[in-house]
């Protein structure tokens, strides 16, 4: 009666689910801050941008 | 202290606070949970005697009692933020409301599959349309339904009211989790372990389960902080202190 193969089942469901409970929001914060990063490189590269290099009408 | 203890809850409301408060112990409460789930786990699988009637089969009881219990708690306390954000407005509470839905959703799928999983071996079938199961189910379903519902609407602030207000509707349903097993005749077992009296398993067989109900405690707060966090990160996405945050890391 070891019924090895529904301990094995279970108590992968349970680290797979939980991994996926770990992975996520890390990734969630991870895409956050990148574009958080992109958006200051952005508005860092347009304030640089001299005056005279600039489109005039 | 309790003049401290709110000061700190105002302080706390601080999106740039929060993000400070939550990085640092996230990550203390995974750390916590990592030694409890290896002492549990352990105990659980190689230390606690198989049972006289289950077999090993019984050693799913120790992902499966915790993870049930976690399922009915979060959701609980899913409501109870939800309450105070809906009545206080007070921004932190939606979004802790709101990470509380999937961590909730995890464990009660992981419920429904070790429970499903014990129950071929011992009932001989993997579902059954048995009161604890179904209840067990639809509250799958009600977590799910909150994260669709703050999903679908384009304002956080009313997406996490309005998924709040149905959380506070679906806290109905626990108590009817809670006693199936007494209302309607039940393929479930009933009531084994009590936090108060005594159990009907084995001392030995208490512990670890005990260790396990702990580690799942600290894991939930360790990836609560973490989900709160990002949603924090994405609704003040553009405020100068996150620049700032930003500008002083790269």
């Amino acid at each position: 009666m070891t019924y090895f193969k529904y301990v094995a089942m279970a108590y992968a469901v349970f680290f797979i689910v939980l991994a996926w409970d770990f992975i996520v929001p890390r990734l969630q914060i991870r895409q956050q801050l990148r574009e958080a990063r992109n958006r200051l490189a952005r508005a860092n590269r347009t304030t640089a941008t001299p005056v005279d290099e600039e489109l005039s009408r | 202290m309790f003049k401290g203890l709110v000061g700190w809850f105002h302080k706390l409301g601080s999106p740039p606070y929060f993000d400070t408060f939550a990085a640092r112990w996230s990550t203390w409460c995974y750390v916590i949970s990592l030694p409890l789930f290896g002492y549990g786990l352990w105990q659980a699988l190689a230390v606690v005697p198989a049972d006289y009637q289950q077999g090993d089969s019984f050693r799913i009881l120790y992902i499966h009692v915790p993870a049930a219990w976690m399922s009915l708690f979060v959701f609980g306390l899913m409501a109870f933020y939800g309450a105070i954000a809906l009545v206080w407005r007070i921004k932190l509470c939606e979004i802790l409301a709101m990470a509380c839905a999937p961590i909730g959703a995890a464990f009660t799928l992981i419920t429904l599959l070790s429970g499903s999983i014990w129950g071929k071996p011992m009932w001989g079938t993997w579902w059954d349309w048995d009161p604890r199961l179904t209840t067990e189910l639809i509250l799958l379903f009600l977590y799910l339904g909150v994260m669709g519902l703050y999903g679908a609407i384009d304002d956080r602030r009313a997406a996490a009211r309005a998924a709040g207000l149905l959380s506070i509707v679906g806290v109905a349903l626990l108590p009817v989790i809670r006693y199936s097993v007494l209302w309607w005749n039940s393929l479930h077992q009933g009531q084994t372990i009590r936090v108060f009296g005594e159990s009907s398993m084995d001392s030995s067989m208490v512990l670890p389960l005990w260790i396990m109900v702990l580690a799942t405690k600290f894991w939930f707060a360790g990836s609560l902080l973490s989900r709160a966090r990002a949603d924090n990160l994405r609704r003040e996405t553009g405020k100068a202190w996150l620049r700032e945050r930003v500008e002083k890391s790269s």
